[in-house]
């Protein structure tokens, strides 16, 4: 059948050029640092491309929601500082508002896909180690963002996006906390789908608190029987406690966890490193993630099934328009 | 005409793909969606079962160009248990040469096996014996079921007698291994099997451990245990209970720390249970269960070392 298509030397051309429009439109729509103003033919070349992007992304979303697609995945959004220094933006600040303008995008993606529950990696407890002035930057882009997010949900989606701010909030100054409780406030009705965001956070500090808290619960006479505190104990007193875990992607080429979910992490999770920045993070790069997903779900659900756990996803989602 | 049939047999398979694939949403009893959205979504179900299709060849491909790269490769139990000759001789020393000069190498390094490995005493030995041609001071086996400590006596004898592990230190090594409830070691002249603390002098040349599931969520679990009867006994307060107190009571009674680099053997990239803690500061190298049939365990554990030489780790900065 492609054959049969590629035969054709107009259809041939006509889908080389549609694809080349479309890999910069997706491709390049982080490359968005220059602020110098564009000329009008590149205005409507950037449009074409804009369009061609918009198409192909509808088209793969409709394609990949014809298969399973993951109830819960995480993102390590890893590479800002370096995009930023790449892009030669500004330091400190550039590369994270990038950052959240992609995560702003891998939210709006993840709605058209049916994924309900999105959990991202925006600070490590010791990311407090880096300079005071970048720390700052940080907590001044979360009491901003967060604030914005929750109000462009409420407004814009009919309440599509319920947030939480899963993370050690005593490390956080009284702005932040604010934020994250106003953005927790204002979308607590929202069933459409759950974002976690994990601010500040390790996950070694998540087991200790829920060891803490099984403590506290004995200590209260809450846990009648000592002898019942199991796995699924812990895991419900965890700061993400569930659904289960499907996919771990980590961008910008890091090969590690950097203490982010391992309790989830380690259940048989399928987990992605993915060799772009997270601001170059584009829908080609989920597309992939996600068919490569799809096509291991049997194995997963074989392996869980021997290992007594829960099987992974998989209704396909009703595509949202 | 040509066009004609094009369109044609697109709109039949995409019928034939529709009708004959996901029910779900007509049986639900949603609201009917009309042909066209029908046709629309069965010809992206067949993009997506060909997209499925073509990513299967290629990785199929792939690997079969890297089991013929593999088969010419470095063989570490050829190298170490082969006839004693300059030519074996010097290419041991070159490996180990460039294994030295390796500007980084894990203190800790964990390799996940499959449950089905056939032949796991052969492959703990190949890893040990790699571990310390690389100088590596710590090697831990994952399997998550218990096989391997059920064979620990015939491996703590393996490793003991082991010529290949001979060779690879250049001298019978002061090995320690853990297996949970109970240590073995060996050292010069023993024949392995239990070993008084006493007897043993000086620091280990490598510690081995072989963990299982139970070294993970089951221990944390124990530990939340523990604690709580403690509570309740009045021995502990609960804000006592904070990150440096349980990494405390979790951490290596050798004094090592959590696994650097994990390397996982299987197909899937998917760690099967492996102890969440432990993993805080662990890079992951995955490998293709196939690509170790061979007994290739050696090269692939120094393939890993090369990537981790490589990492830059930040530690959050």
């Amino acid at each position: 059948m492609l054959g049969l298509l590629l035969s054709h030397p107009w259809c041939s051309c006509m889908v080389l050029l549609l694809s080349v429009a479309s890999y910069i439109g997706v491709a390049g729509t982080a490359r968005t640092a220059t602020t110098e103003p564009a000329l009008p033919f590149q205005q409507r070349c950037r449009a074409v491309c804009g369009f061609c992007a918009t198409a192909a992304t509808r088209l793969l979303v409709r394609i990949v929601t014809q298969g399973p697609v993951p109830r819960h995945v995480a993102f390590i959004m890893d590479g800002n500082r370096r995009y930023a220094r790449k892009s030669q933006m500004d330091r400190v600040s550039g590369g994270h508002y990038a950052g959240f303008e992609k995560l702003s995008s891998v939210l709006e993606w993840c709605r058209e896909l049916g994924i309900a529950n999105v959990s991202v990696f925006a600070f490590a407890i010791n990311n407090f180690g880096r300079s005071a002035e970048e720390v700052g930057a940080l907590m001044r882009l979360a009491e901003e963002k967060l604030v914005e997010l929750a109000d462009r949900s409420v407004a814009e989606n009919n309440r599509y996006l319920r947030i939480r701010v899963a993370g050690n909030r005593e490390l956080l100054p009284a702005g932040v906390v604010r934020s994250a409780e106003y953005a927790e406030l204002v979308t607590k009705d929202a069933t459409a789908m759950t974002l976690n965001v994990c601010f500040p956070y390790s996950a070694t500090d998540e087991i200790s608190c829920a060891i803490r808290r099984v403590v506290e619960d004995a200590e209260d006479g809450a846990i009648a029987e000592l002898a019942a505190i199991g796995e699924d104990t812990l895991e419900q007193r965890l700061r993400i406690p569930g659904p289960d875990l499907d996919i771990l992607v980590r961008t910008s080429g890091e090969i590690r966890f950097s203490n982010y979910m391992l309790w989830q992490s380690a259940r048989m999770a399928y987990i992605q490193f993915v060799d772009v920045f997270w601001p170059e993070f584009s829908f080609f790069h989920m597309f992939r993630v996600l068919v490569s997903w799809q096509m291991a779900l049997r194995s997963i659900n074989k392996r869980k099934a021997q290992m007594g756990l829960s099987p992974s996803a998989a209704a396909a989602a009703a595509p949202s328009s | 005409m040509q066009g004609l049939v094009w369109v044609a047999s697109v709109l039949l398979v995409a019928v034939l793909a529709r009708v004959g694939g996901r029910k779900d949403r007509l049986q639900s009893g949603s609201s009917k969606q009309s042909m066209q959205r029908q046709l629309c979504n069965g010809a992206c179900a067949i993009s997506l079962r060909a997209i499925h299709l073509g990513v299967s060849i290629h990785r199929a491909f792939q690997a079969w160009v890297q089991s013929s790269l593999s088969q010419a490769g470095l063989d570490v139990r050829e190298l170490l248990e082969g006839d004693d000759n300059e030519l074996v001789a010097e290419k041991r020393q070159q490996i180990a040469d460039l294994l030295s000069s390796l500007p980084q190498r894990p203190a800790h390094l964990a390799v996940v096996l499959p449950d089905s490995r056939e032949d796991i005493i052969n492959d703990v030995e190949v890893l040990c014996a790699s571990a310390l041609l690389a100088k590596v001071p710590r090697l831990t086996i994952y399997t998550r079921d218990t096989s391997m400590k059920d064979s620990a006596d015939a491996i703590s004898s393996r490793l003991c007698k082991s010529k290949m592990v001979a060779r690879a230190f250049g001298s019978t090594p002061q090995i320690d291994l853990d297996i949970g409830s109970k240590r073995a070691g060996c050292s010069s002249g023993d024949t392995g099997g239990m070993l008084d603390e006493r007897k043993r002098g000086g620091k280990p040349d490598i510690c081995v451990s072989l963990w299982s599931r139970n070294n993970g969520y089951p221990a944390l679990s124990a530990l939340a245990r523990e604690l709580a009867g403690q509570a309740r006994n009045g021995a502990l307060r609960a804000r006592q209970v904070d990150e440096a107190f349980v990494a405390d009571r979790l951490a290596d009674p050798l004094g090592h720390c959590h696994p650097d680099l994990v390397i996982l053997v299987d197909d899937l990239a998917c760690l099967p249970e492996f102890p969440p803690w432990q993993l805080q500061n662990a890079e992951m190298v995955q490998v293709s269960s196939s690509s170790t049939a061979d007994g290739s365990l050696g090269r692939i554990t120094f393939g890993s070392l090369a990537r981790y030489a490589k990492v830059s780790r930040r530690w959050g900065r």
